[in-house]
């Protein structure tokens, strides 16, 4: 069978990996869809399936996506075929393996992530505190964060590389020293860009995806028992 | 009449807690029924944030303060439910399952539970099975309510049914679960009795297996 053509949509947090690691000329077109989609998981069902939707000749779809929050489900392949990674969310995928977040999972399971993607686009704790003091004054942007916070360990600043991590560290201290407040404690994972590789070396040769890719033959559809992995 | 009901629906739409509460208190001091301050005021407007909270229109944050608004009234007319005997609703027991730390849905679903009439005891979170066994003996619930966030944790809800039967209780309530990754495929596949994906399609679910 012919490689079909590749087209990529993907969460802005893998953006720049994704334009580093698939070599020029391999995908048609890249889609990247905003971050706080999947604040709302049937917007993200919607603009992926409006996305999808446009892309006339049956292509191999690579989505840079989780489960995340059932967001994917329901999403239909139409005439194309979809690959995306088998994981709960970003964490798993920056973090460079389902088994890694496992691991970090077991080891705390109150681990909140950073991420270059959330903090460039304003998604961290401090913020989120600065803009409902902003709205409903400080004791009650403060009670909202402790109701959403309080059960916490550890913030996590997790990116693929060690300048990223040196980059984002200061922004990072910034939210850590706010987080003190609920006893977390701030701990810098350097992850690895595998399962983006992974995913990017799978689309090329659909055969070789295996238990860590979904893949959704034309005329199928995501559904969320696909992302089990027991 | 319906003028000052409909000032509670906004309190609870607003998460206005310094109004709802004076607005109860003048509301009781002239007389009014504290079932009618429930059914007519404060759930209208719950109800319409959950709807709003469904369609994304509202956020976890708008929800929680709306969520205190209404517990603020409603600690106010409890007492008074319970002197005129309306009787509550059934028994419910919470918790998220075990491994899972996330609470705030859980605790919306409490909320919105306690204000259709329910008596909620809530657990936490990270709730072994076995721990489960021992609740449901000791606090007898009409419905036990279970979340989880993860794919990784959805399947402790389906050890704790099981440890639920080995106890010899599980045909004794009805089963509710729910949280981000969680489906009704899933819920018919553990056994559980319903599945509702946001806390005010919970409390109606709540509600209908009472019935």
């Amino acid at each position: 069978m012919d490689q079909l053509p590749i087209v990529v949509i993907a969460c802005q947090v893998f953006q720049s990996l994704l334009e580093e690691l698939i070599p020029a000329g391999v995908a048609e077109r890249f889609t990247f869809l905003d971050y706080g989609l999947h604040r709302v998981p049937e917007k993200l069902t919607w603009a992926l399936q409006d996305t999808i939707d446009e892309i006339a000749q049956p292509s191999l779809i690579m989505l840079g996506y989780g489960l995340c929050g059932n967001g994917l489900r329901g999403v239909k392949a139409r005439q194309h075929t979809v690959i995306v990674p088998r994981t709960d969310d970003c964490i798993a995928i920056l973090l460079g393996s389902y088994q890694k977040y496992i691991q970090e999972f077991e080891a705390t399971p109150g681990s909140y992530y950073l991420t270059k993607g959330w903090l460039e686009s304003g998604s961290n704790p401090l913020q989120e505190y600065q803009k409902y003091r902003e709205k409903y004054g400080d004791d009650d942007a403060t009670w909202i964060m402790d109701q959403q916070y309080q059960h916490y360990k550890r913030l996590v600043l997790v990116a693929h590389t060690m300048e990223d991590l040196e980059k984002y560290r200061p922004r990072a201290q910034e939210v850590a020293e706010y987080c003190q407040r609920w006893g977390m404690r701030y701990e810098e994972i350097l992850g690895s860009d595998g399962y983006i590789r992974r995913l990017i070396e799978a689309a090329a040769a659909l055969d070789t995806a295996d238990g860590e890719f979904v893949v959704i033959p034309p005329g199928g559809e995501i559904e969320q028992e696909m992302f089990m992995r027991y | 009449m319906s003028e000052l009901f409909s000032e509670f629906s906004k309190a609870v739409i607003e998460g206005n807690l310094d109004d709802i509460v004076g607005l109860t208190k003048d509301a009781l001091d002239k007389g009014l029924n504290a079932k009618d301050i429930l059914d007519k005021g404060l759930m209208p407007g719950m109800d319409h944030v959950g709807a709003e909270f469904k369609a994304g229109n509202l956020f976890v944050p708008e929800v929680l303060r709306s969520a205190r608004a209404m517990q603020s009234s409603m600690s106010l007319i409890k007492p008074l439910l319970a002197e005129t005997g309306a009787a509550m609703t059934g028994k419910l027991l919470l918790g998220t399952v075990k491994g899972d730390l996330h609470d705030i849905g859980k605790n919306l679903v409490g909320m919105m539970c306690e204000g259709a009439g329910f008596e909620v005891k809530d657990m936490g979170k990270d709730i072994e099975p076995d721990v489960f066994v021992e609740a449901v003996q000791e606090f007898k619930p009409d419905i036990l309510g279970m979340s989880a966030l993860l794919t990784t944790t959805m399947r402790s809800m389906e050890h704790t049914i099981k440890a639920l039967e080995e106890a010899g209780v599980r045909d004794r309530l009805k089963i509710m679960i729910g949280g981000a990754p969680v489906t009704q495929t899933f819920a018919d596949q553990i056994g559980a009795d319903g599945y509702a994906s946001n806390a005010a399609s919970a409390a109606e679910l709540a509600k209908k297996l009472m019935s």
